[in-house]
């Protein structure tokens, strides 16, 4: 069945014999590798406790080494990489080498970060297996996610790193943060350490960047290292070959560093148990076991079970690790690590664990691809098909720089669009530079001002997208074209800054109410700037605007912006419009930019105002009047973009054209042979087009076409340019109570109001 | 607004006019209600602000914009009483229908805004966290939630249950419904409460105040101060999430366009269109939805020169009123001067043109198929594929009505049930300019059996 209908064409659950679903393999036969599994993650937990001790005591450098080494040496004596399977080229050695770097680069960062956050946390961050992290950047950052469940899984675990960077107050985190300079064993480390304090967080948080971080690379690195497994001939064999050759790589380094540092471990000796379990358990054992479950079992039911435990057992041995071994190494070195210094539970941690299994469960459990499927009909037999490669192939994948590319060249071709996005890049700069300004000098006035001005740029963002889309061709269901789109964004725009000037006429008030003292120091030189950039804005659109205006009526906009928007001025123009349709030159879109980049100009003088007042008057109370000055100029401002934008989408008549269409209408109904006409309805659909629709009566001995052709020539005359005439004689009615089942029906139709109603009684069945 | 008559500009003041619509409004006594709603939330609202800034807490201020957004959805309830009261004006020509979506459209942008504000709020206070009291944020999460359900489940608002019905679902309703499926399945009781999607007012409503609550809670034993960001965070993207839809379904119709769901229907009705005898092609096809539901629309209809107007018009209408209730259709003819001008003279006395022409003309189709009464089909149910419009009937008697100058509002008034096959002849006469008729006759969708080649030639006085 499938052949017949292509290979993308998969039978319902309905039909084709039940095969093609994941068949469910007993789960008894299961139970065992499931307890082993188990039991395994608990033990790699404890390994991990115990490693934490470890590099309290090792430098993490000859850690990795020792761990490596024990590892390559027992991996070599079990797989003979050398002894068996086919020889492995030049090539491929270079593969391994660069494998064995990146393992080491990845191992590197997961023990530094268990330095810095200590196991729990480390576990909890670390021990995700590769599908759950390939499912949550799927969701980021593709669109086909596989569904809301997926994607609550994706936010659980976001959560759950957030929980852990915000809300766990880690007793220890505080005391490490006070860690002197130069305390660190050696330059890597200190790089590391001076490199997490630069992004200006504190060493566990730290810790836990850099552990999402190593986890992507964990997940990308086994990605990779797929096919040359393959190629090398299986993941173990290639394993202790990277294995090897790291510690060959380490090992100049961990000799270099034992001959210039003196080592704070007194005897090795006493060091071999505990690094014999470590590796066992954290390398060996994990590593085979997760590699047989993978085979008996599917991998999202491996992650799932897996997951579980070592996240269980974290929590507890977070709680009662008091193993003898840390009391042990405590006593051998005296490194001054008290009782309380140790990464104890924490609410936080507790409930961004939950968060952390929840995610792990939902987002490793296999993603239903048939509810995706699109039903696309039945096939002989009567099984529903589904179409379930319809994303893959209807949204052709663009490269990134070439979509930028087109985008901007859509962008620059007309001035309106252009103009908007010259300044939105100005705006952003200026915002950036704040921004950045402001983090540097820690002012959180100049960061907040950076917000707002970004807050601003949404509306610029919406009137660019407005002006970009309003030039697409028309389609099926935007039958008249985008043209549109800009007197929405520009109503929206409106909406915007009555949503502004509300916010600002509160914030003074109360500001009215309790004047608060103001450091006036820091806000001239930015509000110079801001006024500055929107002065520059307001000489491009109204440059713009008014140019867009002359084409058409050249008399309307002279300098007054702020008031006189109003639409005026055309009804006295006689018949000038009947230049076709790039004549109109309304544009509630820039408008509405043009208004918002008003506004903020009016913030910035008002800002410049007040503080003048402040530094010399002492007038605190000079600061909220001035808000609230400027609150109801913009509300005024706003105004009659916000009702022509309301005319408009209402589908008035269009108030510029309503004397010239009433002329028109007289001329219409001296037509000879014409009876009368009826409803009328004339509306502005966008800035180039005035649509309009008329039903004529005429006499039964007048030929239709050419009273189509009279009424056309009027009603185009009066700038209507989109039209559509219904001419009825008599006989129409008459078909039509003919057609329909009485008379009552002709009644209703003719008048127009009640048609509707009339219809939907069911006497027109069709 | 109501009262402007045709192109002269209103002399009443913009408030005056306010009062006189609120008036018309506040007659009826459904109103009442929704006044006294307005009254209370507009109470409400007031407290809740004032314990926003007592207790600095902005994810109060989130779940506070929703009360705000209940008194828009208020405020467009009324509206909709009011345009169902209006009749249209000269200037709207087309009714008020779209001022209740066009409030729609407002108010869930303006909870948008509100929402961005509030984004952009908790942007600056994740950099300086002040302290938040909690003295007050539960007893005004609590007086807010109950209100707010009060109001949705009390008030029935037709626009705002309308566009939650038809707008796609929110990213909350998807993840409810994801999570309430897996429940149904243990409980299968609930699934009348929970799906296919619960309306995502009540959802909103319910889900800021669970974070409300829970940012309560963690205040309260820890003072994580920044749980009350996060939650406010969560609670403005909800409010997107929510809004969204409806605020896409409602742009859609204000923007003229085709609403998706009907492009099937239209499809079909159109195809039964351009398959209707001298239908040439069918172009400039505009459907858009008036008000919420009501679909008005225009199109081009081009036809065959032979054909005739009226009834190719009657029939085209016929189709699409099912479907589109204001409607307009051009039918034009390519081409209609030439013969047009060599019938100038004749067009006056067009009654005994058609008379000669009509008369000598054979009956081309066999009377098993033709019904003799009307050229449509008897029945509705079982519609023939093709219609013939130039075939005439059996009493091929052409009427001369005398009232053909009345105005054709009437006309039906008069002759009450006619045979219908009288009238029927009265739309032939019309100019049957056929000459070069066989020239165009390549069409597939003309059955060769009306034999339209015998009219060439046909005599023409």
């Amino acid at each position: 069945m499938e052949e017949k209908y292509g290979g993308d064409v998969r039978a319902g659950p309905g039909g084709g014999g039940g095969g093609l679903g994941p068949v469910d393999v007993p789960s008894a036969r299961l139970t065992k590798y499931i307890v082993l599994l188990c039991f395994t993650k608990f033990l790699k937990a404890v390994g991990l406790f115990e490693s934490y001790d470890l590099l309290k005591a090792v430098h993490i450098v000859q850690f990795i080494f020792i761990l490596k080494l024990g590892t390559a040496f027992f991996m070599v004596l079990f797989q003979k990489p050398f002894s068996s399977g086919k020889t492995i080229t030049k090539h491929q050695w270079i593969k391994i080498f660069k494998h064995a770097v990146a393992g080491c680069i990845i191992s590197l960062l997961w023990f530094f970060g268990l330095t810095l956050c200590g196991p729990l946390r480390t576990l909890l961050l670390f021990e995700h297996s590769d599908i759950v992290v390939i499912s949550l950047l799927s969701v980021l950052f593709t669109s086909s996610g596989g569904g809301p469940a997926k994607t609550r899984g994706a936010a659980f675990f976001i959560i759950a790193v957030i929980c852990l960077l915000l809300f766990d107050n880690d007793d220890l985190m505080a005391k490490m943060a006070e860690h002197p300079e130069g305390h660190h064993d050696s330059a890597l480390t200190h790089m590391l350490y001076t490199a997490i304090a630069f992004l200006g967080v504190a060493d566990h948080k730290g810790g836990v960047l850099l552990l999402v971080l190593a986890l992507c690379c964990k997940v990308g690195f086994h990605t990779a290292s797929r096919k040359l497994s393959i190629d090398v001939g299986g993941a173990k064999r290639l394993q202790a070959l990277s294995h090897l050759v790291s510690v060959l790589l380490l090992c100049p380094w961990v000799i270099v560093l034992s001959v210039t540092t003196e080592s704070k471990v007194e005897s090795w000796f006493s060091l071999i148990m505990p690094f014999a379990t470590v590796i066992f358990l954290v390398m060996i054992l994990d590593f085979y076991v997760d590699s047989i479950c993978s085979v008996k079992m599917e991998v999202s039911k491996c992650a799932r079970y897996g997951s579980f435990p070592i996240f269980i057992s974290a929590l507890l041995f977070g709680n009662f690790w008091t193993h003898p071994i840390t009391d042990q190494l405590r006593a051998m070195n005296k490194a001054a690590h008290q009782e309380s210094t140790e990464h104890v539970l924490s609410g936080g941690v507790v409930v961004s664990a939950i968060f952390f299994i929840l995610s792990a469960n939902i987002l490793s459990s296999p993603s239903k691809r048939g509810q995706k499927g699109t039903l696309i009909g039945y096939s002989p037999e009567g099984t529903p098909l589904y179409n379930f490669m319809g994303d893959a192939f209807q949204h052709s994948s663009q490269s990134i720089p070439r979509f930028i590319k087109e985008s901007l060249k859509q962008i620059l071709e007309e001035s309106d669009s252009r103009q908007i996005f010259y300044f939105l890049c100005l705006n952003l700069l200026f915002t950036f530079v704040e921004l950045f300004y402001g983090v540097l000098t820690n002012s959180l006035g100049l960061i907040s001002d950076g917000f707002h001005m970004l807050f601003d740029c949404s509306a610029l963002v919406m009137g660019l997208f407005a002006a970009l889309m309003s030039r697409w061709k028309a389609t099926r269901i935007f039958s008249y074209g985008y043209g549109r789109i800009e007197i929405l964004s520009g109503f929206i725009n409106g909406l915007f800054l009555i949503v502004i000037a509300f916010f600002v006429f509160m914030e003074s008030v109360a500001r009215l109410i309790d004047p608060p003292e103001l450091d006036t120091h820091m806000l001239t030189p930015v509000s110079v700037g801001g006024l500055i950039v929107n002065l520059i804005g307001i000489c491009a659109f109204s440059h713009a605007h008014s140019h867009a205006h002359g084409a058409s009526q050249g008399s309307c906009h002279s300098s007054d912006h702020s008031h006189s928007h109003h639409m005026h001025g055309h009804s006295d123009h006689g018949h000038g419009h009947s230049h076709g349709p790039a004549g109109g030159g309304m544009n509630a879109n820039m408008r509405g930019v043009f208004l918002h980049v008003l506004a903020d100009t009016l913030g910035s003088i008002g800002v410049i105002v007040s503080t003048i007042l402040i530094e010399q008057f002492g007038w605190f109370i000079a600061d909220p009047l001035c808000s609230l000055f400027i609150a109801i100029l913009i509300s005024l401002s706003v105004v009659p973009l916000i009702k022509d934008a309301c005319q408009v989408l209402l589908l008035r008549l269009p108030p510029e054209y309503e004397k010239e269409l009433h002329i028109a209408l007289e001329k219409i109904q001296k037509i000879e042979g014409l009876i009368s006409y009826r409803d009328p309805h004339f509306w502005r659909h966008s800035a180039s087009i005035v649509a309009g629709t008329i039903h004529i009566q005429v006499t039964s001995d007048v030929l239709e076409q050419r009273i189509v052709q009279q009424v056309t020539g009027i009603l185009k005359d009066a700038g209507v340019n989109n039209l559509t005439i219904q001419v009825e004689k008599e006989a129409y009615f008459q078909h039509m109570s003919g057609l329909s089942t009485g008379f009552h029906d002709v009644l209703a139709m003719t008048k127009q109001m009640e048609s509707m109603k009339y219809c939907k009684d069911g006497t027109y069945i069709m | 607004m109501g009262t402007i008559h045709l192109f002269r500009k209103p002399q009443r003041s913009f408030f005056g006019k306010l009062l006189r619509e609120f008036r018309l409004v506040a007659a009826d006594r459904r109103s009442w209600k929704i006044l006294l709603f307005g009254v209370i939330n507009l109470v409400c609202t007031g407290f809740l602000l004032m314990w926003c800034s007592s207790t600095n807490s902005i994810a109060l201020t989130a779940y506070t914009y929703l009360t705000i957004f209940d008194l828009f959805s208020l405020m467009t309830c009324l509206i909709s009483y009011w345009v169902t009261m209006r009749k249209p004006s000269p200037v709207y020509s087309f009714g008020f229908e779209r001022l209740e979506v066009l409030a729609v459209f407002a108010s869930t942008v303006l909870a948008q805004l509100g929402a961005l504000f509030i984004l952009k709020e908790s942007a600056e206070r994740f950099l300086e966290q002040p302290e938040i009291h909690t003295g007050r944020l539960l007893v005004g999460t609590f007086v807010a939630l109950s209100f707010n359900l009060f109001t949705m489940l009390s008030i029935r608002n037709k626009p705002f249950a309308y566009v939650s019905e038809a707008a796609s679902t929110s990213w909350l309703q998807e993840h409810v419904a994801d999570l309430s499926r897996s429940l149904c399945g243990i409980i299968p009781g609930l699934s009348s409460i929970f799906l296919p999607r619960m309306n995502p007012f009540v959802l909103i409503d319910l889900a800021g105040a669970f974070a409300l609550c829970i940012t309560y809670m963690l205040i309260e034993i820890n003072n994580y101060f920044a749980v009350d960001t996060a939650s406010a965070i969560a609670i403005a993207l909800m409010t997107f999430g929510t809004m969204y839809p409806m605020s896409v379904y409602s742009g859609k119709v204000l923007l003229q366009t085709t609403p998706p769901h009907v492009i099937g229907q239209l499809d079909k009705l159109i195809r039964e269109v351009s398959t209707l005898d001298g239908v040439l092609e069918v172009r400039n096809e505009h459907f858009w939805t008036l008000g919420f539901g009501s679909l008005a629309g225009s199109v081009h209809v081009r036809i065959r020169r032979d054909a005739n107007e009226q009834m190719v018009l009657a029939h085209v209408t016929n189709r699409l009123y099912t479907l589109v209730s204001t409607l307009t259709v051009q039918i034009f003819k390519d081409d209609w001067i030439r013969p047009a001008l060599l019938s100038g003279p004749v067009a006056a006395n067009v009654l005994n043109f058609s008379d000669h022409h009509i008369i000598p003309m054979p009956l081309l189709k066999g009377t098993d198929d033709l019904n003799p009464v009307t050229s449509t089909p008897a029945k509705p149910s079982s519609p023939p594929p093709e219609f013939s419009f130039d075939t005439p009937g059996k009493n091929v008697n052409p009427v001369i009505l005398l009232n053909t100058q009345t105005r054709p509002y009437g006309f039906g008034l008069n002759h009450g049930h006619t045979p219908y096959s009288s009238m029927l002849n009265q739309g032939l006469g019309v100019p049957g300019i056929g000459a070069t008729q066989g020239l165009r006759t390549g069409f597939t969708n003309i059955p060769s059996r009306y034999g339209t080649n015998n009219r060439i030639g046909q005599p023409r006085p």
